[in-house]
């Protein structure tokens, strides 16, 4: 045997003449595939990253744009799916939806829900990561163990939630009996205690979030400025609050704009939990856009409500875009 | 790490404000076990001291639970294996198909040579600000004039759509990550676009792909919202059936927290393993 095993392979493939084939390329590019590749066309690198942009885009533009322009359209007609309506109505349900006291109301607990569960999540959260910051085994074993009650589906741990809060057997209320405290509560029959419990079950579910969030934040800060601290004598508390806190702002900002936007989309927990009861008094304006659409069937109203609360999402897009995109664009690094 | 450990001097000081700090953290973590610990121990009970109060601790564990619901007892309208059937074939489903969708348009993003890569990485960003609930209205209208609704198609198409953003960002910044000196070699060498992707690409980005495939079955998994509105018998999935372990009479403890269970422990396990990439994943790479 002579011939070396890549001569052996242009025998077999004989390669056309127009490529300008190194010797060596021919081993591993399958000559077929490199036909007029050589000099790559103008078309070809500028279609190419359409063409492998397109499925993605198309699929994405089908789920948010398309929805969008689809309730431009219908808020403006006052279908329902029960056969009434499908007249052009114009800004009537605008009109309808901004001036009924309820959807205000809704707006405005949703607003409050928002600010009161991540505000609690902020603050317990950079509480939990400083102590999880520090390196050592049984930290290890912390962060695992932090990481659990996020891997519990939001319907799961909302019936969990909803049993272990039943006034007759539930053990939150067993054992605040034994340490005294009230029992027998109907938590979820009363307004300030349903809050409580929803409150409470975002809590549970998102703080380890923040907390992993701001954790990871602390260990990438450098280690100078702290030492350069010490060295001038601050307290703990000095170096945390005028070195650690600064340089923490990035990984403060990502936190709080994700667990915003995710707050806003809270859905689950209430429509297990309270359905938005007792009355109407939990009902965030998700469950009301829920409602109407998919109860009531009206459409045209439903719509309406969808466009307020996807223009006031939309405010937070910049924020998105500033927190979050920046920080992880490794272009921008 | 020593980090944030603070100065020597301050040492008292110190100890003070971190052994409270450790107090906290290990309250925390054993209080937010309470829930887990009432789903894993009350599946393990027998019927008769489920509920009983204060809760019983030492009893003979029973599979009792786990047998009923996973034979399809009674307990949902439609038989829980049925119901995790459909939730496995609906991960599956919008799994395959975010990383289908992502890993090619991940790419494009990646190229210098493509203009607008910053402005569409920007926009599938911004399309995780939309809230859900505003896509199932017309989803939910056209679904049913297309006779899709209760399939698994309609559940498929959203949860891909809405993984994408991160499924996009993850695998778009481990390409940049990539030495583009590494590609430009390949490239010297004759190979194609297709080629370099193939061979020298995707081979690195396959702990990117499994983190993204990892996520996106997760979020897939424990979605509620569309699976509520968009499916009613034939394609239900897990987390929506759960509801009705709640009846009339009062609510069976033993099979609800079995089916809790099964619905949570596949998830336990797969965030265990992601640890870290989780949190990086679920902030799209800003936090590593």
């Amino acid at each position: 045997m002579t011939r070396t095993p890549h001569e052996a392979e242009s025998v077999r493939r004989p390669v056309p003449s127009a490529i300008p084939s190194s010797a060596d390329s021919s081993r591993s590019v399958p000559p077929a595939r490199r036909a007029g590749r050589g000099r790559p066309h103008r078309w070809s690198t500028k279609l190419a990253p359409w063409a492998l942009m397109s499925p993605a885009m198309l699929v994405l533009m089908l789920m948010t744009i398309a929805p969008a322009i689809y309730l431009v359209w219908s808020s403006l007609r006052n279908d329902t799916l029960l056969g009434s309506g499908g007249r052009f109505v114009g800004l009537q349900n605008y009109q309808d939806a901004l001036t009924n006291p309820n959807v205000l109301r809704s707006l405005l607990i949703t607003g409050g829900f928002v600010l009161a569960a991540v505000t609690v999540e902020m603050l317990l959260g950079l509480l939990l990561a400083v102590p999880l910051a520090t390196q050592s085994r049984s930290n290890n074993l912390a962060a695992a163990l932090m990481l659990l009650p996020f891997a519990v589906a939001p319907a799961v741990s909302a019936m969990m939630f909803k049993e272990l809060l039943n006034p007759n057997y539930g053990w939150i209320d067993h054992y605040m009996g034994v340490l005294g405290l009230p029992a027998h509560v109907e938590w979820l029959s009363n307004t300030n205690t349903a809050w409580i419990a929803l409150i409470g079950l975002d809590v549970w579910q998102w703080t380890p979030f923040v907390a992993l969030i701001l954790m990871a934040g602390i260990q990438s800060l450098p280690k100078e400025p702290l030492e350069a601290a010490a060295i001038d004598g601050a307290s703990t508390w000095q170096t945390f609050r005028h070195v650690t806190l600064p340089m923490l702002a990035p990984f403060l900002a990502i936190a709080l704009t994700l667990r915003t936007i995710q707050a806003f989309k809270t859905f689950d927990a209430f429509k297990i939990l309270t359905g938005g009861g007792p009355g109407a008094s939990t009902e965030i304006i998700n469950l009301g856009i829920y409602r109407v659409a998919l109860q009531s069937f009206r459409i045209g109203a439903a719509s309406a409500l969808a466009m307020v609360l996807l223009i006031l999402l939309s405010l937070l897009v910049p924020i998105l875009l500033r927190a979050v995109g920046r920080n992880a664009d490794p272009e921008q690094a | 790490m020593s980090a944030i450990t603070a100065p020597r001097r301050a040492g008292a000081q110190r100890s003070t404000a971190s052994v409270a700090g450790r107090v906290l953290l290990w309250a925390w973590l054993l209080g937010a076990l309470v829930p887990l610990v009432f789903m894993v121990s009350t599946s393990l009970k027998p019927s008769g001291i489920a509920k009983a109060l204060p809760p019983k601790w030492l009893f003979t564990p029973t599979l009792e639970h786990y047998q009923s619901v996973l034979s399809g007892g009674s307990g949902t309208s439609v038989g829980f294996d049925r119901l995790l059937f459909n939730s496995v074939a609906v991960t599956l489903g919008s799994t395959l198909l975010t990383v289908a969708l992502a890993v090619p348009a991940a790419y494009a993003l990646s190229l210098r040579s493509f203009r607008p890569r910053k402005a569409l990485s920007s926009w599938i960003l911004s399309t995780y600000m939309f809230p859900p609930i505003v896509a199932v209205i017309p989803i939910f209208v056209f679904a049913g004039k297309l006779g899709l609704v209760d399939t698994y198609l309609v559940l498929i198409v959203p949860y891909a759509a809405f993984n994408l953003p991160i499924a996009v960002w993850i695998l778009r910044s481990s390409i940049l990550q990539i030495p583009y000196e590494i590609q430009e070699s390949a490239m010297v060498d004759g190979a194609s676009r297709f080629v370099t992707l193939h061979r020298i690409i995707l081979p690195l980005l396959v702990p990117a792909i499994a983190t993204v495939a990892i996520l996106s079955a997760i979020l897939s998994w424990n979605e509620f919202l569309f699976a509520l509105s968009l499916t009613r018998s034939a394609a239900k999935t897990s987390p929506v059936g759960i509801q009705e372990f709640t009846g009339m009479f009062g609510t069976d403890w033993g099979k609800l927290t079995a089916a809790a269970t099964v619905i949570v422990a596949p998830i336990l396990v797969m965030t265990l393993i992601l640890r870290r990439r989780i949190v990086s994943g679920l902030t799209f790479g800003a936090v590593k």
